[in-house]
């Protein structure tokens, strides 16, 4: 098992966000995550990716116990998410962008000390982009002259850049045009295919009937039950999503 | 042409001023009157270099005069006491780092913003130097082998010129060509996304501020050396003029955004203002008026990335 979230809560002050909450996920699978506003969608994504601390419960990777105190202790033990504002420096490049926080650097003349290697981000940056079937006059523009589409793609570059084992998407197709969401949905196929799993917070019945394996519902910050798709349409999950209701 | 004007205009708004000066104020081209306008300008850019590192990472350092002025008082203090020059200077310079770190502190774990947190470390600073000194300035008897570090000069340049662009070259190295530079850049940028993206954010702003406090104790230590003595007011001046450098430096080379090269231009932009004024026979006082206009006008072609820091709370 990838993945194992057991009896994970979040409360902020005398409002609970996200209660008893248990999820588990195996290596390659693709998970979707649905339910109304302020169902606990965003607070579970947060937690598992290192942004907010539970305040109970626990969370193991491949068996073992993890406690991130922070974004970089979960990219690190291989969880890598995109937001759904995209969490972009919008004045700084792409390539800059999609190394944020892990550039690579390559030895200096001075022994022991290291320099960015920015030919090489620039490459690599190219061919994530590439895979997203995004081309760019230059991976030097700065991301506010980017369309809403090219900058999630910057976004996921940065997610695929960590080669996680899993990969939590929050909302990915929300700004995106139909040909760009089409790309995005094949990625997270991708990704499954090469092992990697995908947990999808989306409010798009459509996408997520379209990728996932199973999809969770969340009513209230309580986890209210789970489908396997195969056995639903987007109608079907559209209404258990509303209603709460799994039958 | 509206690009290059936006990143060069104050670069040309220079070139016009020492135009100016040079057909207006006697004697502005002598090389001894430009020497001494870039040695003057070389403890400014030390100490708004270190401003520039703090904003760098998203906040504002306003305890870089009395730390300074602290750093002084501490090497001349040991000196006057007959302490090894060595263990002076690095006494002096290590008391700005931990105070820079110190308010590095105080802004990363106590959550108070730096503006607040560095105005009060600021007059623990300045009632820390009265207190060493017992309110009295240290003039004369400092060895010749520490006043070189000030006053000396390497093949007919002064030594100040030359620390001045030593500490410009490891700032942009810094800045540009490492991965802590880059994180400390998108930490002031974008705190949240960086953090996000795995950044230690909190340990940027630390360390934007601790180097902050370093090049202050530097600052302090090479006056002392150059004007062999020292008091607690003797780097007062450089807060409001250091932070005018910044400022003024936001203005251009990359427009918004605190860049070392800008500030080197911003500190030579004040430094030739002030000695041409002074040239042409202007009271003080005309100076600081046109300090505070500088400062008005800078605050407001990049008054965005200012609000941000001056008010923000690190995560």
């Amino acid at each position: 098992m990838l993945l194992e979230i057991e009896d994970l809560g979040k409360t902020y002050g005398a409002v609970s966000a996200l209660s008893g909450v248990s999820l588990a996920m195996d290596e390659g699978e693709v998970v979707g995550v649905c339910g109304d506003n302020g169902a606990g969608k965003s607070t579970l994504m947060r937690i598992v990716a290192g942004a907010q601390p539970p305040s109970r419960g626990a969370v193991r990777l491949r068996g073992k116990p993890v406690r991130f105190t922070g974004p970089r202790d979960a990219l690190t033990a291989g969880i890598a998410a995109i937001y759904q504002d995209l969490a972009l420096a919008v004045d700084q490049s792409v390539y800059q962008n999609v190394f944020m926080g892990s550039e690579l650097v390559r030895r200096s003349w001075v022994p022991g000390l290291r320099t960015l290697d920015k030919r090489a981000m620039r490459e690599r940056s190219r061919e994530y982009l590439a895979r997203l079937g995004i081309e760019l006059e230059s991976v030097d523009a700065p991301v506010n002259r980017l369309s809403g589409g090219q900058r999630q793609a910057v976004a996921i570059s940065r997610a695929l850049r960590w080669e996680a084992a899993l990969v939590i998407m929050d909302e990915p197709t929300a700004a995106l045009g139909v040909r760009e969401k089409a790309r995005v949905l094949d990625l997270v196929r991708k990704l499954k295919e090469t092992g990697v799993s995908v947990l999808l917070v989306s409010h798009n019945m459509d996408d997520v009937v379209a990728v996932t394996d199973r999809v969770v519902i969340l009513r209230g910050g309580r986890l209210q039950g789970e489908v396997a798709t195969a056995d639903i349409d987007a109608d079907r999950l559209s209404h258990m999503v509303m209603s709460g209701r799994m039958q | 042409m509206q690009d290059l004007l936006k990143r060069f205009g104050t670069v040309i708004a220079y070139l016009v001023l020492f135009t100016v000066l040079a057909a207006s104020a006697d004697n502005f081209l002598d090389p001894y009157n430009l020497l001494s306008i870039l040695k003057h300008v070389s403890f400014l850019t030390i100490i708004a270099l270190g401003f520039t590192l703090a904003l760098a990472a998203g906040e504002l350092d306003l305890s870089i005069a009395h730390v300074a002025s602290l750093s002084s008082v501490c090497a001349a203090a040991l000196l006057f006491n007959d302490y090894p020059i060595v263990f002076a200077m690095l006494a002096g310079i290590g008391c700005g780092t931990a105070l820079g770190l110190f308010n590095g502190l105080v802004v990363t774990r106590m959550r108070i913003p730096s503006l607040i947190a560095t105005l009060a470390v600021s007059t623990i600073a300045n009632g820390l130097a009265y207190l060493i000194t017992g309110g009295v300035a240290y003039v004369g008897r400092l060895d010749t082998a520490f006043l070189v570090f000030g006053r000396g000069n390497v093949l007919g340049v002064p030594a100040m010129i030359l620390w001045m662009g030593l500490t410009v070259a490891l700032t942009l190295f810094l800045l540009k060509r490492t991965r802590t530079g880059v994180h400390l850049v998108c930490t002031g940028e974008a705190e949240e996304p960086a953090r996000l993206a795995g950044i230690r954010t909190r340990r940027m702003k630390l360390l934007g501020l601790g180097l902050s406090g370093l090049l202050a104790g530097v600052t302090g230590v090479l006056l002392t050396s150059s004007l062999s003595s020292s008091s607690p007011a003797i780097a007062g001046e450089y807060l409001m003029t250091g932070i005018a450098a910044v400022l003024l430096g936001m203005t251009t080379i990359e427009p918004g955004k605190p860049n070392v090269v800008g500030t080197l231009i911003g500190a030579l932009t004040i430094g030739t203002l002030r000695n041409g004024l002074t040239l042409l026979g202007a009271q003080y006082y005309v100076q600081d008026i046109v300090l505070g206009v500088i400062i008005i006008v800078s605050v407001s072609a990049s008054a965005r990335e200012l609000r941000k820091v001056a008010f923000s709370v690190p995560h």
